[in-house]
């Protein structure tokens, strides 16, 4: 498999973007389409390379231009993106409505249909998803579709789906090939089956080398396989070259794992004064993380309950809902946990944690058979669920 | 669930592909002057210089597909009626998917910037090579025909005032800077017109911003994006304003060419009989997964056919390669296809054919009551209205009887030297001509457009001369392709600028000898 130009070639194209277009681009705003590449290719730099910093910068930057614009339409709708990527679900929903005009655009309609998915409205979401497709078949949309057939159990349709929408890329797409090599990644990891995984994350290195996502993921992969040591490693680069504090608490768990607890300490105490100075400062985007971290790091429940109540308050949907239920869990509130994981199975979803969680919770509730039958449901979706795997 | 991870955060707000080596410029075709050896048909496929005029993109591959039949023998009868029509088209397709089996030509670059040629089926043989870009060479192929080929930079081949089109079709990304998402914003639905509109400020020439639609962008005004005015603009002399400057848009510009000169025997067992050469050409762009040299286990296109037409013919390399652009005939795409849609369809356009006679009907609201205002007789019914009107069609047997005449009647020539024998060939007609969306290359011609296309005609001008009502008359002679052409015309024409639509000739002069195009600047 040969090596092709990759992450850092094309970081440097979109750097010498910027730099040619340069901040003026936003003073003297007498070319519109100037000033548009020039804010999108700041926020795809920052959302290729995984900066949240820089993503926040950037979200600056869109609201100095739009005013800028006589018709900031896809400003608004980067903006709706943007703030997607940081969970604030309500200013994606405003952003989306301030250009009436393109509010039935492809592109918007897509967007409405996560947040019908991040809501828990799983059939508007998926009957958006197909319209869309029937108007025009787009790598992005059967993506999107395949990660909601993946999470309603139907893995094979979703594998599918990824090869289909790999089969629209061309040879000048080929970070969008290596991220769906990741995610087809994913859905054999999540199954289990980790040869599988590795030879799509494999692709995926040759396809787009340098890429920190595939990093991740086969970190995650080899975490999950007991090589923690080298997951280890390999995560140490990636949480070097990008700023996230949910790899920081990957790489503490990983350390755990090997027997290293004083590293394992430190990076934990990282990722946990990362997630919180987050929260302190307005974000949201770190609630789930908090409340994943209380719960299986820290194992303090009340903590766990608290963040987990406050991610359920953006966006109620199975795996909030999950992750409510498990944080009463551990905090001996079984009674209410029971109610919450009954209303997350009652989505529809089909996941093997999701399942395997609810199994314990109706075990701790006393009703043992059901627990078993739930637990064994999770483990025949994947026998390696209760494996080490990153909070995504 | 997977926050960092979803489908969300692909990034697919803007396109990330440049301008793109698959953009297919022009297919020209036709029957060469020199005929040494036997006849000759020079076929040169255009497409824009990516990376840059004279290299190549790798990844891409290029095919001409060829097809040489009978003349069409048309009925002494014909029925041109809907059912009619849509009787012919059927037996175009059948044609074309099954009794013709094209033979082809393709290019592939490799990473010295060397062209591989093959070509496949001819039944003068099938053979490859390897040549230099930039250099014209003759390949020998098993037969022993002589074949001249160039692949490389040249100078753009096609002279077009494109910004007088885009106006005239009220196409506002030309103009105005259009929000990527705003795709309901690209044809305005204002009147298409060759006119200016009274009132049209949306379009109408300022004198303020002469560079407006050509180097030069307005943001998109806020309000209705539409017309609501009665009559065409006339300036204080009583003169119309043409949306039409003649400037040649693509003067001192580049393009990447494959130009060929091949010998009917080469072609075809029976050079007697076939007389037409068909040709088309297309774009194909390697796939992802075969950029790294791994092709998926099960490829999609096998349970979805419908993905390509013609999936079940594709050999395993075209299996690795994406369809991206055709290219037969002048203004097939551009004009008579929804823009930016189904540019893939190519020879298969019967698929389209429906439409086609929708867009037709649309087109001829704006361009026949412009035709009449000028004086002259316009073939589209459009009930005698003074001005443009924007129309659109729903159903094709509502359209059709507007369109009828301009569909099937016969272009004019301006005089008898494109027949240079003399034969009895029959003149053409828009249906024959753009479906299927072929260059039908008549070697008892000149091949000059619309039987075949030669480097110097102005095909842009010629497309609109088929909303003329070639029965009429001016000056004692019928209308003819070419009247639309002629300056003077257009100086008698109570009209600004006193200029046909579109430049008469190319920036650069044509070579007399192969390869044709002009050297690049």
């Amino acid at each position: 498999m040969k090596s092709l130009a990759g992450y850092v070639a094309e970081i440097a194209r979109i750097e010498q973007d910027i730099a040619d277009i340069g901040e003026a681009a936003l003073s003297v705003p007498e070319d519109t389409e100037r000033l548009t590449k020039y804010v999108y290719r700041r926020y795809q730099k920052a959302a290729i390379s995984g900066d949240l910093r820089a993503l926040a910068g950037v979200e600056a930057l869109i609201d100095r231009a739009i005013p800028l614009l006589a018709n900031p339409g896809d400003l608004y709708l980067l903006k709706a993106n943007l703030a997607f990527k940081f969970h604030r679900l309500a200013d994606v929903g405003a952003a989306l409505a301030s250009v009436e005009a393109m509010y039935d655009s492809r592109e918007c309609r897509m967007i409405r249909a996560d947040l019908d998915f991040q809501h828990g409205r799983y059939e508007e979401a998926k009957r958006a998803y197909c319209d869309v497709l029937d108007a025009e078949q787009t790598w992005d949309g059967l993506a999107r579709l395949a990660h909601f057939n993946f999470k309603m159990g139907d893995a094979e349709g979703a594998d599918r789906l990824y090869a289909e929408a790999e089969d629209l890329l061309t040879a000048k797409q080929m970070r969008s090939y290596a991220w769906l090599e990741v995610q087809r990644g994913l859905l054999d990891f999540m199954q289990g089956r980790y040869d599988q995984a590795r030879d799509h994350y494999d692709h995926a290195e040759a396809a787009y080398p340098g890429y920190w996502l595939v990093g991740e993921h086969v970190a995650e992969l080899l975490g999950a396989q007991g090589r923690h040591g080298e997951a280890a490693a390999i995560l140490e680069r990636v949480a070097a070259a990008v700023d996230r504090p949910d790899l920081e608490q990957a790489l503490g768990e990983l350390y755990d794992l090997k027997g290293d607890a004083e590293i394992a300490h430190f990076w934990k105490q990282k990722a946990l004064a990362a997630y919180l100075q987050s929260a302190q400062d307005g974000h949201v985007h770190f609630y789930h993380h908090l409340a994943d971290y209380y719960v299986d790091v820290a194992e303090d429940g009340a903590e766990a309950v608290k963040w987990a109540r406050m991610d359920l308050g953006l966006r109620e949907n199975f795996s909030t809902q999950s992750a409510l239920a498990w944080a009463l869990h551990r905090d001996g509130k079984m009674s209410e946990a029971l109610c919450w994981i009954d209303r997350a199975l009652s989505s529809g979803a089909v996941e093997a944690k999701l399942f395997f969680q609810a199994g314990a919770i109706y075990m701790a509730s006393g009703d043992e058979a059901g627990g078993r039958t739930l637990a064994e449901r999770a483990r025949s979706l994947n026998p390696t669920v209760d494996h080490f795997h990153i909070h995504h | 669930m997977a926050d960092h991870n979803d489908p969300n955060s692909v990034n697919s707000i803007f396109s990330d592909i440049d301008v793109s080596a698959a953009d297919l410029y022009d297919i020209f075709g036709f029957p060469s002057d020199d005929a040494s050896g036997g006849e000759k048909v020079v076929i040169a496929l255009t497409f824009a210089s990516v990376p840059e005029a004279g290299v190549f993109d790798q990844d891409m591959l290029y095919r001409i597909l060829i097809a040489p039949d009978r003349r069409i023998v048309r009925p002494g009868k014909e029925d041109h009626s809907l059912a009619g029509l849509l009787t012919y088209l059927d037996g175009v397709k059948n044609k074309y998917l099954s009794t013709l089996k094209p033979s082809e030509v393709r290019v592939t670059i490799d990473r010295d910037n060397r062209a591989h040629i093959r070509f496949f089926n001819f039944p003068g043989g099938a053979f490859s090579a390897v040549v230099d870009a930039n250099q014209s060479v003759t390949l020998q192929s098993p037969g022993g025909h002589a074949i001249k080929a160039f692949i490389g930079g040249r100078d753009d081949a096609f002279f077009n005032d494109l910004p007088g089109f885009f106006r005239s079709i009220n196409y506002a990304p030309q103009f105005y800077h259009v929000p990527h998402s705003r795709e309901d914003v690209r044809e305005l639905k204002i009147p298409k017109t060759l006119l200016e509109l009274e009132g049209n400020d949306l379009f109408n020439y300022d004198p303020n911003l002469p560079e407006w639609g050509y180097s030069l962008k307005k943001d998109l005004p806020q309000g209705p994006l539409t017309w609501s005015g009665d009559r065409f603009k006339k300036d204080e002399n009583g003169n119309f304003r043409f949306v039409y400057s003649g400037e040649d848009a693509r003067a001192g510009q580049n393009c990447n060419a494959i130009i060929l000169e091949l010998p009917l025997a080469f072609l075809t067992d029976a050079p007697n009989d076939h007389r037409i050469v068909n040709t088309w050409g297309e774009s194909w762009v390697l796939k992802a997964a075969n950029k790294i040299e791994t092709i998926p286990d099960d490829p999609f296109w096998i349970e979805h056919p419908h993905v390509l037409i013609d999936a079940w013919t594709l050999d395993d390399e075209l299996k690795k390669y994406k369809l991206v652009d055709t290219d037969g005939q002048a203004f097939a795409d551009a004009a008579l296809s929804e823009r930016e849609d189904n540019r893939q369809m190519g020879a298969n356009n019967f698929w389209l054919a429906p439409h086609f006679v929708k867009r037709l009907g649309h087109l001829g609201w704006g361009f026949g009551p412009s035709i009449s205002a000028l004086g002259l007789a316009s073939a589209f019914d459009h009930d005698n209205s003074s001005v443009s009107v924007h129309r659109t069609y729903s159903w094709v047997a509502e359209a059709f009887p507007r369109v009828k005449k301009v569909l099937f009647q016969e272009l004019n020539m301006p005089d008898e030297s494109w027949n240079k024998k003399g034969l009895p060939i029959p003149l053409r007609r828009p249906i024959d001509i753009f479906i299927p969306n072929v260059n039908s290359i008549d070697m008892d011609t000149t091949g000059t457009w619309p039987f075949g296309r030669r480097l110097e005609d102005q095909v842009a001008t010629r497309f609109l001369s088929m909303f003329l009502d070639m029965t009429a008359m001016l000056n004692g002679k019928k209308y003819h392709i070419e009247l639309l052409n002629d300056p003077a015309l257009w100086n008698s024409a109570p009209i600004v600028p006193k200029t046909p639509p579109n430049p008469v000739a190319n920036d650069k002069a044509f070579l007399p000898v192969f390869p044709y195009l002009a050297e690049p600047w």
